[in-house]
């Protein structure tokens, strides 16, 4: 049912659908946009950020060196350990390639976790392909991973330990801290943590962590799709280990320390940076306010009867809340709310029969309730309206769809 | 996934969802809820024709359209042991994708359930 553009209601309806999808993106924030539209418009800002040969080259180096202090400053990092990439995906994959061939001949094992995103599991999976052996742990039924389960699994030969704070289907946290103390206590094992989802949700501070690598991304964030960074931790020699290292995975002119090669997208970067000095500003009054909403979602769907919460409620940011629904098929569910709602389903459609979420599944669910599951993803524009005209909508369609299938209300 | 108008229609609306009892009625089901499809008729047969048709179904919304349109067009028309439509024909009609074949299939052997034993009925 997806005839409609973004921008105009669907047939039928007179309302665009309430947004809560901001797990997968975020809107760009009006100052963000703007901040941007100036430097790709500006007659002294154009210049490639790499060239200290005349003075534009210097403006747009500015641009990109204060854009990386306000990530940094935003994630406890220093500016220099911040690398510039595309996203999220390619610091992943910079940081878990880099270290698997920077250290192959000190060992070829990897440990994450099953819920892992994809950016992850799939590099893990190529490097199992080419010879690695790569330990996927299990998490509770509440999707914790209990950094004991990191420690049991860690052997002589593992070189990287990667392990997600928040994660991007039922929003619980994991305790990195624990981790990256017992990673340090390895001595052999680098952390990388993928913090995607954690930015202006929870405090995260890089040094404390005890990571050596994480990866982040602007548009989770208000930000520009399409950027992302790699930080990487200058402070090895304090772990009695010296820094980590990483094998570059493109080459061509040396950018980024030789990391990361290729010309700088100023206005990307500025508007990255903008992003997450933002998203620093946001008061706790904020974080009080999406928490009272998840609160008032869960109750208002809890109601139904046949619900089912996953992911740990003690331990999730507030941002992200994800629901069963017993005795209703998944993708009738999602196309009935499709015209008023847009959240993410606990599927994935990559042919016409989708495959439920291996999040869920890895939690213990089972495939029909995996497959219909939503993900409800709350940001800085949702509003209580929003949250009532959702729990109105899912009651009548849960219901309705309950009734065809033959199912108790 | 993209749902025709008609596919829409019919899963949004649904307007034959429900049972039916009393003489006459014969039902028929098939699939599995636990395996993500499950269809069922309730046909009346008076006179050898079908003078009114329910389904329950949970499945995705073209299991429920087909179901639903199946159900509807049904009534007035004299009962055959077959589909009122061959699962081509609905596949075309509804734009069911080839890999939902299973679920029309579903379908058809919920109305056969239903369907066949009526046959001989003549109340």
């Amino acid at each position: 049912m997806n005839s409609a553009r973004p921008n105009t209601p669907h047939p039928g309806t007179t309302q665009m659908p309430v947004y809560l999808d901001h797990a997968a993106t975020t809107p760009v924030d009006v100052r963000v946009a703007a901040r941007m539209a100036e430097v790709l418009r500006s007659e002294s800002e154009y210049g490639n950020p790499a060239s200290t040969s005349h003075d534009y080259g210097d403006v747009a180096g500015a641009l990109v060196e204060t854009a990386r202090g306000q990530v940094a400053a935003a994630v406890g990092a220093a500016a220099a350990e911040v690398t510039w990439t595309s996203g999220a995906t390619e610091a992943n994959n910079l940081a878990i390639f880099g270290v698997a061939h920077y250290y192959r001949e000190r060992g070829r094992h990897i440990v994450t976790a099953r819920t892992e995103h994809k950016a992850v599991l799939d590099p893990c999976r190529e490097l199992e392909r080419r010879g690695w052996a790569v330990t996927y742990l299990v998490p509770d039924a509440e999707g914790v991973v209990d950094p004991e389960q990191v420690a049991a699994a860690l052997r002589p030969d593992t070189v990287l330990v990667s392990l997600m704070h928040v994660n991007n289907e039922i929003g619980v946290v994991q305790n990195i801290a624990a981790v990256g103390a017992i990673c340090a206590a390895h001595g052999g094992a680098w952390l990388h943590v993928d913090a995607a989802q954690s930015i202006g949700k929870c405090p995260i501070d890089f040094a404390s962590l005890g990571a050596d690598l994480m990866s982040l991304s602007a548009h989770k964030v208000y930000g520009p799709k399409g950027v992302g960074a790699l930080v990487v931790a200058q402070r090895g020699e304090t772990r009695g280990r010296g820094r980590v290292q990483l094998t570059a995975l493109q080459f061509g002119g040396g950018q980024e320390r030789a990391l990361r090669a290729g010309t700088l997208a100023t206005h990307q970067a500025v508007g990255m940076g903008l992003a997450f000095e933002l998203a620093m500003r946001i008061s706790s009054v904020e974080t009080v306010r999406v928490a009272h909403l998840q609160q008032r979602l869960w109750q208002g769907l809890a109601a139904l009867g046949g619900v089912q919460r996953n992911g740990s409620a003690t331990r999730s940011v507030p941002h992200l809340l994800n629901v069963s629904f017993e005795g209703v098929e998944g993708e009738s569910l999602l196309a009935a709310i499709r015209p008023y709602v847009a959240v993410s389903t606990g599927s994935a459609c990559t042919s016409a029969l989708a495959e439920p979420s291996y999040v869920l599944r890895a939690l213990g669910r089972s495939e029909r309730l995996s497959e219909s599951s939503l993900r409800f993803g709350l940001g800085r524009t949702t509003t209580e309206a929003d949250i009532d005209a959702t729990v109105a909508v899912l009651a009548r369609e849960v219901n309705r769809l309950r009734k065809i299938a033959g199912l108790p209300r | 996934m993209n749902y025709n108008d008609l596919t829409r229609r019919y899963f949004t609306a649904a307007a034959s969802a429900g049972e039916l009892t009393g003489p006459g009625v014969f039902r028929g089901a098939a699939g599995n809820r636990e395996k993500g499809a499950w269809v069922q008729f309730d046909l009346q047969v008076q006179r050898g024709a079908v003078s009114a048709a329910r389904f329950l179904a949970y499945a995705c919304p073209h299991t429920i359209a087909v179901a639903a349109w199946l159900a509807e067009q049904a009534v007035g028309k004299p009962l055959r042991p077959v589909l009122p439509e061959s699962v081509q024909a609905l596949q075309e009609r509804f734009a069911v994708p080839v890999e939902k074949t299973g679920r029309l299939l579903i379908i058809e052997d919920a109305w056969l359930a239903a369907a066949v034993p009526a046959i001989d009925y003549r109340g």
